[in-house]
């Protein structure tokens, strides 16, 4: 398979992929005419929710993951040698992520680590990484304060605040609304909501007529969808991790737009949300049925890897494993991990985003780099509207 | 607009409870034919959907054929459960915990299973009837919703019948009282375990394709509506599934009641309370007692 893969116009394709999509760094490293690389692998460790609950954030992320590793190989890897991410399953559970990072780390020698998926896993595998300054980028926006003091834990995705941002950017700019209801759940979308109370003082114009909370995996919330309705909102933001909120909004009547968190953005929960997802609008960072001009490249060769239209974690997969190759291409082959950690400490350009790992949220994602699309017909549709600054 | 809120929430709540009846139910029924509490009744639920699903969308066989397939699909895995998993514990005497560790992994397997052979993506059926709400009181409720209700009050009454009318399963109620005394009359024991192990497995099954429609289902749900289930079983009394549509109710009318007179953020806190308070005052549940009868 790998080697009919490699021996495809695919593997041109990884290669100007790879080529068009990097920072300039990258560019100076890659060969213009790549060979098959060689010898002895660089093993990459990455630990990932590929089963438990987290699955649905761990297995697309895998997909980007694979497809930056195969990419990379075919490219002519690190200075001639492959690279072999190493993926383990945490199942979705801390202690498991601790004990594969253990593994990882103290029997792999892995040089850098992937991942975990989720908050809490990550802060167990980060207390492994951290005391060796070992290079290590997460899927996950920085969520706990005791991230913000590893400062060799980069993250590929948005802070809180910012995914609160981005909502309220839409509804006070785009919208120009006031009166807005939130229906939340109590994991992903609790997070988010108390990041719309902390920033909610920067919109002063708009006031949270209703919040509603409903615990994960509710079967029924059309009683917190009917407070919401009865508070008269201009518009509601859903903020969870299932189809069941956006069809009680639907059942209730609730006419007004709903705005949706990057966490509704996969296509397994726009397939949840049945007819009920037609004009929710998300502010994310890939459209894949209309991606902006430089993730084009890797939209069309997730498609013909996969035959499925990327989304923002299959993006954010390929970036993690871009921007560790790209620290292992330019520190020299007996770099320490701390000299790996510290060159990662800069810009980057990303299929996702644009990043600063200089930045004390070890994002430096802006919100000039949200895209805001809307569904219809279980299509995303890119809207006009970014932020400008 | 108060008293619609009002409405919404018991028309809510009701939906919710029947939800959380069926599944309750099934625990119970297994609970009250073998001594075990099966931690993977959600997972009967999602086998059920998930089979009924891939029948209609993979082999192509019309709705009910594959609801058929689903209700059959959880009869067998509840025999095979029993018959592969349950009984050679059951030779080797093991303890109550064992077996509730044992269901455990079975919830864990077969989520895993789900995952791996089915993938991330949810799962719904087709509504029976139509797709559209019925309006109550400027409130709604789902079409489907009030036919989950009707089969919810029919299983009830079906299960009844069955307990009480048959000699099949006045055959399992023996067994399950006083399984050497029923032995003595000529009542295979582990006959009847395994006809309890599979009509836990049709119930789930049954709640699996029921729901479905409402919510999609997807691999990690088994255990969420497990949960539920099992406290609506506990409120209603373990030892009779009966009591799981009363507890059900309870429990799934408190929470949305909770919603509108306290605040969402407290709807878990208000009901588990109640709970509590339900299990100080009546132990072994509201109809535990007539269920430890045969009632």
């Amino acid at each position: 398979m790998a080697r009919r893969w490699m021996g495809t116009p695919a593997r041109a394709l990884a290669v100007s992929a790879v080529c068009a999509l990097f920072t300039t760094t990258l560019f100076t490293h890659t060969p213009s005419h790549a060979q098959q690389a060689t010898g002895e692998p660089i093993k990459i460790g990455a630990i990932l929710a590929i089963t438990g609950p987290g699955a649905g954030l761990g297995v697309p992320t895998r997909n980007g993951v694979l497809l930056a590793e195969k990419a990379v190989n075919a490219a002519g890897g690190v200075r001639g040698r492959p690279i072999k991410v190493i993926i383990e399953d945490d199942a979705s559970n801390p202690d498991n992520a601790r004990t594969k990072a253990n593994a990882l780390v103290h029997n792999e020698k892995v040089v850098g680590l992937i991942g975990p998926s989720q908050v809490a896993q990550i802060v167990a595998a980060g207390a492994i990484t951290d005391p060796l300054k070992l290079p290590h980028i997460v899927p996950a926006g920085l969520s706990v304060p005791v991230e913000r003091d590893r400062k060799c834990v980069y993250h590929v995705l948005p802070p809180q605040d910012l995914n609160a941002r981005a909502l309220m950017e839409y509804a006070a700019n785009a919208m120009k609304i006031k009166r807005v209801g939130v229906l939340h759940d109590s994991g992903y979308g609790n997070v988010v909501m108390g990041a719309l109370k902390a920033i909610s003082s920067s919109y002063p114009g708009i006031e949270f007529v209703a919040i509603e909370k409903f615990e994960i995996g509710a079967t029924d919330v059309t009683t917190q969808a009917a407070k919401v309705r009865a508070s008269n909102p201009e518009a509601v933001m859903v903020i969870a991790t299932s189809g069941t909120p956006f069809r009680a909004v639907k059942q209730v009547r609730i006419e007004v737009p709903v705005i949706a968190a990057i966490g509704s953005s996969s296509y397994e929960y726009v397939k949840a949300m049945g007819e009920s997802a037609d004009n929710v609008i998300i502010p994310e960072f890939l459209v894949g049925e209309d991606p902006l001009p430089d993730q084009k490249a890797f939209v069309e060769m997730y498609r013909k890897e996969y035959n499925l239209t990327p989304k923002n974690f299959e993006a954010a997969g390929w970036d993690l494993v871009q921007f560790m190759v790209a620290a292992l291409k330019a520190t020299p082959a007996d770099a320490k991990p701390a000299e790996i950690c510290e060159w990662l400490r800069r810009p980057h350009k990303g299929v996702l985003a644009d990043y600063d790992f200089r930045d004390a949220d070890l994002t430096g994602m802006k919100l000039t780099s949200f895209v805001y699309s809307k569904l219809i017909k279980g299509q995303y549709t890119r809207l006009p509207f970014r932020v400008s600054k | 607009m108060f008293s619609s809120l009002v409405v919404q929430a018991i028309l809510s709540g009701v939906t919710n409870g029947v939800i959380y009846a069926l599944i309750g139910m099934g625990i119970a029924v297994i609970y009250k034919g073998s001594g075990v509490i099966n931690a993977a009744q959600g997972e009967f639920s999602l086998i059920g959907a998930v089979v009924a699903v891939f029948a209609m969308k993979a082999a192509g066989f019309s709705y009910p054929i594959a609801f058929i397939a689903g209700a059959v699909f959880g009869i067998l895995l509840g025999i095979v459960v029993d018959v592969v998993l349950v009984r050679p514990m059951v030779r080797r005497k093991a303890d109550e915990d064992a077996f509730l560790l044992l269901t455990i992994g079975i919830a864990f397997a077969i989520s895993a299973g789900v995952l791996f052979f089915a993938g991330r993506d949810y799962f719904t059926l087709p509504s029976i009837g139509s797709d559209g709400v019925a309006i109550v009181f400027d409130a709604t409720i789902r079409y489907h919703a009030i036919w989950v209700i009707v089969a919810c009050a029919a299983i009830v009454a079906a299960l009844r019948f069955f307990y009480r009318k048959t000699s099949f399963g006045l055959a399992m109620m023996a067994a399950s009282i006083d399984a050497d005394g029923a032995a003595t009359t000529g009542i295979n024991v582990a006959a009847m375990r395994t006809a309890t192990y599979g009509m836990g497995g049709l119930l789930g099954a049954l709640a699996g394709l029921l729901v479905a429609p409402i919510v999609p289902i997807s691999y990690y749900m088994g255990l969420v509506l497990t949960l539920k289930g099992f406290c609506a079983a506990m409120i209603g009394g373990l030892t009779n599934p009966m009591g799981a549509i009363v507890g059900g109710i309870i429990l799934g009318l408190v929470e949305s009641l909770a919603i509108v007179f306290i605040a969402s953020a407290y709807k878990d806190v208000v009901a588990f309370s109640v709970l509590l308070v339900i299990m100080i005052l009546v132990p072994q549940g509201i109809l535990g007692r007539r269920g430890r009868k045969g009632g």
